[in-house]
């Protein structure tokens, strides 16, 4: 029988658009040491530290190597993982299975990105294949706005309900002292007339690129107890892949087979019946504002074609019976390594009550979710119990 | 098949800029009036160069830098192939790392653990290559 | 001895500038071979079958990713389809085949080959996302000079459907 494991501890660095300030280890040790002093613990304390980014957009080859004195590393275990966009939760996850297993009592996570220093679309667009994609690709904006048109296609969600998700995004951020993008006074119209990137996505439709790190402490039952008053207990952890291709799994966005499978065994394995009445928060990778809707539909919040509806009708909202991304998401604070680690970071302040002003009222269920190489899916359910 | 099978040629070609840091920065502007510069730990005292902004070991911020001497140890050395390049690694006298850099000199006289200075190249302008390298001064 | 010197904080961090050029060759693997030989010589597009679930791959995969089965029965597709995204980029971004700005605005696709199953990647002609939409039908352009790669077709131009 596998150990229970929580997340005892978070910090974060003010994600912005550039940190010219700090390099990257610099940035690193900012996160790391908040997340010591939320659990009050000395480095010497942590029994091995796991950590990841996505290194083409700094263009460094082993950055846990440069960046060692940055995050304590000297003479304890580390791992490093890099599998794009979901870097973030699978190094939760990947911590959560060694302290299951009962091999570490602490772990020490991380996950950083600087994408000041190089160029984001032109990294990306390497993961395409140099023989069938490359040459056609434009980084993650190219992908997800063709990915858009099939899901505006199949769902019939409009301009407008998209700008409500980056209206949404924006307002939650400004009660996020972490974010990047904090908009009081953005509009649906002010997304509307944003500057076109790829049709139908305009530069509001779309994440930020950010500098930033985040870095929780991870614990055993025994520990986590004695670490904190109300650890964010892990309930059940999910990985699905996708082909590796978009055209050999057409309407990739609209169904995501990743997205859905990964959640459904997440929600089986925490008893979750109902996702939208089941969970008090969620903090999802959404990347950009079609996206979120299309997830509403894949993780089960709606019926499929239904996502637009949800927005109009503020059930997402901060208000509403499902809050999602409080935080102000992917759309409001992307240091892409980072990205998904924050969702958990995020989602497990939410179930400790430490949230302050996006603290949702009375959370006990809540969901964190990775996307990452355009196609795979990470789901964590994060529980007070 | 085999005798004929393909290969696609591809560049990848991407323009970085890299934030340095209040350490390094140090270091790269102090380049220019030929200083370099070492930080100190204020707990373990270890002193780096390059510089660190933060002691990974002690768990501190650092707050103190020094300039330390041009001259120092070669600790080990290599020649690219294929050409008369020599590089290697280089402990600056008083501090406590070694710093990469070129190296200059007969191969055959070069040893491990001989001295070497900094040759300083005229025009700096807050580079690593402000140093054009490191010249054997004796055994 | 030693020159030990204190140095004092500098107002503006530095910026350090580097251009990263690498070079690689990719194997193609003898199923892209196939398929670029029969685009290069007869300007013909060839798909591949799964013998488990019957889906015809364009471009050919060696495996099945559904099915984890290899694919073997070869069979010639139309160079007419339909389109299953499309969009115009705008965004003047980094190329990394070149380290400059890729040229914009240009159309942007994947299309399903009457035939196939699956759908590929390739630039459309139009470049007006008014003149564009999903399940719109196009049609393969061929280069006259043919080398072998995708770019072997120019792009896919809007048809009558």
């Amino acid at each position: 029988m596998a150990e229970r494991v929580a997340i005892v501890a978070t910090g974060q660095t003010r994600h912005t658009a550039k940190r010219l300030d700090v390099n990257l280890r610099e940035l690193i040790t900012e996160a790391v040491t908040r997340a010591l002093e939320d659990a009050d613990l000395r480095i010497q304390d942590i029994d091995a530290v796991f950590l990841g980014n996505m290194e083409p957009f700094e263009g460094f080859m082993f950055p846990e190597l440069w960046s060692v004195e940055g995050w304590g590393g000297y003479g304890k275990p580390a791992i490093k993982f890099n599998t794009g966009g979901t870097v973030g939760t699978t190094t939760t996850m990947a911590a959560y299975y060694y302290l299951a297993a009962g091999l570490y009592e602490t772990v020490l996570a991380i996950g950083f990105e600087k994408q000041s220093e190089g160029h984001t679309q032109a990294a990306i667009t390497t993961v395409g294949d140099p023989i069938w994609e490359r040459t056609m690709m434009a980084g993650a904006v190219g992908n997800f706005a063709v990915m858009a048109s099939t899901y505006v296609h199949e769902s019939g969600v409009t301009p407008e309900q998209a700008a409500k998700v980056a209206v949404k995004a924006r307002r939650n951020a400004c009660n996020n002292e972490y974010a990047h993008l904090q908009m009081p006074n953005i509009t649906v119209e002010e997304v509307m007339q944003s500057q076109m990137l790829a049709h139908p996505i305009r530069k509001l439709d779309m994440c930020p690129q950010s500098d930033g790190a985040v870095a929780m402490v991870l614990a055993s039952e025994a520990k986590a107890k004695k670490l904190a008053s109300r650890p964010a207990w892990i309930k059940a952890v999910a990985t699905a892949h996708e082909q590796q291709y978009m055209g050999d799994s057409p309407k990739r966005l609209a169904i995501m087979r990743s997205q859905v499978t990964a959640s459904q065994k997440v929600y089986k394995a925490a008893g979750i019946a109902n996702p939208r009445k089941d969970l008090d928060v969620a903090e999802i990778y959404e990347v950009a504002t079609y996206a979120e809707m299309a997830m509403y539909e894949n993780l089960g919040f709606c019926e499929r074609g239904q996502g637009g509806v949800l927005i109009d009708q503020g059930v997402t909202s901060m208000e509403g019976e499902l809050p999602v991304n409080p935080s102000g998401g992917v759309l409001s604070a992307n240091p892409i390594g980072a990205t998904a680690m924050i969702r958990v970071a995020e989602a497990a302040l939410q179930v400790m009550g430490k949230a302050g002003k996006r603290q949702v009222p009375n959370v006990h269920t809540a969901l964190a979710t990775g996307y990452g190489g355009n196609a795979w899916t990470d789901a964590l359910i994060l529980s007070s119990r | 098949m085999a005798a004929e099978s393909w290969a696609v040629h591809q560049k990848i070609e991407i323009p970085f800029q890299y934030t340095a840091g209040p350490a390094v920065t140090r270091f790269l502007e102090g380049l220019k009036d030929k200083l370099i510069v070492a930080s100190v730990c204020s707990k373990c005292g270890r002193r780096s160069v390059p510089p660190l902004s933060f002691c990974g070991r002690c768990w501190r911020p650092i707050a103190e830098f020094i300039s330390v001497s041009g001259e120092g140890t070669l600790l080990s050395f290599t020649r690219r192939a294929g050409g008369d390049v020599l590089y290697g690694m280089i402990q600056l006298e008083g501090t406590d790392s070694s710093l990469a850099h070129y190296v200059t000199g007969e191969v055959g006289r070069l040893r491990i653990g001989c001295k070497v200075a900094a040759v300083w190249r005229a025009g700096r302008t807050g580079s690593i290559l402000d140093i054009e390298g490191f010249r054997e001064v004796g055994n | 001895m030693v020159s030990v010197q204190k140095v004092e904080a500098v107002k503006e961090a530095l910026r350090v500038p580097f251009r990263m050029k690498l070079e690689f060759d990719y194997a193609m693997g003898a199923h892209a071979e196939r398929f670029f030989h029969a685009l290069r010589d007869h300007a013909r597009i060839l798909g591949v079958k799964c013998p488990a679930c019957k889906r015809v791959y364009v471009p050919p995969r060696p495996v099945c990713g559904i099915c984890f089965v290899e694919t073997r029965d070869w069979g010639e597709v139309s160079d007419e389809g339909t389109l299953v995204g499309c969009t115009v980029v705008d965004l003047p971004f980094i190329d990394p085949m070149t380290g400059e700005r890729r040229p914009v605005p240009y159309g942007f696709a994947i299309i399903r080959l009457d035939g196939a199953d699956t759908a590929m990647y390739h630039f459309l002609e139009e470049t007006d996302p008014k003149r564009m939409y999903v399940g719109q039908r196009v049609k393969a352009v061929f280069r006259e000079q043919r080398t072998g790669s995708l770019q072997d077709i120019l792009h896919f131009r809007a048809v009558q459907g």
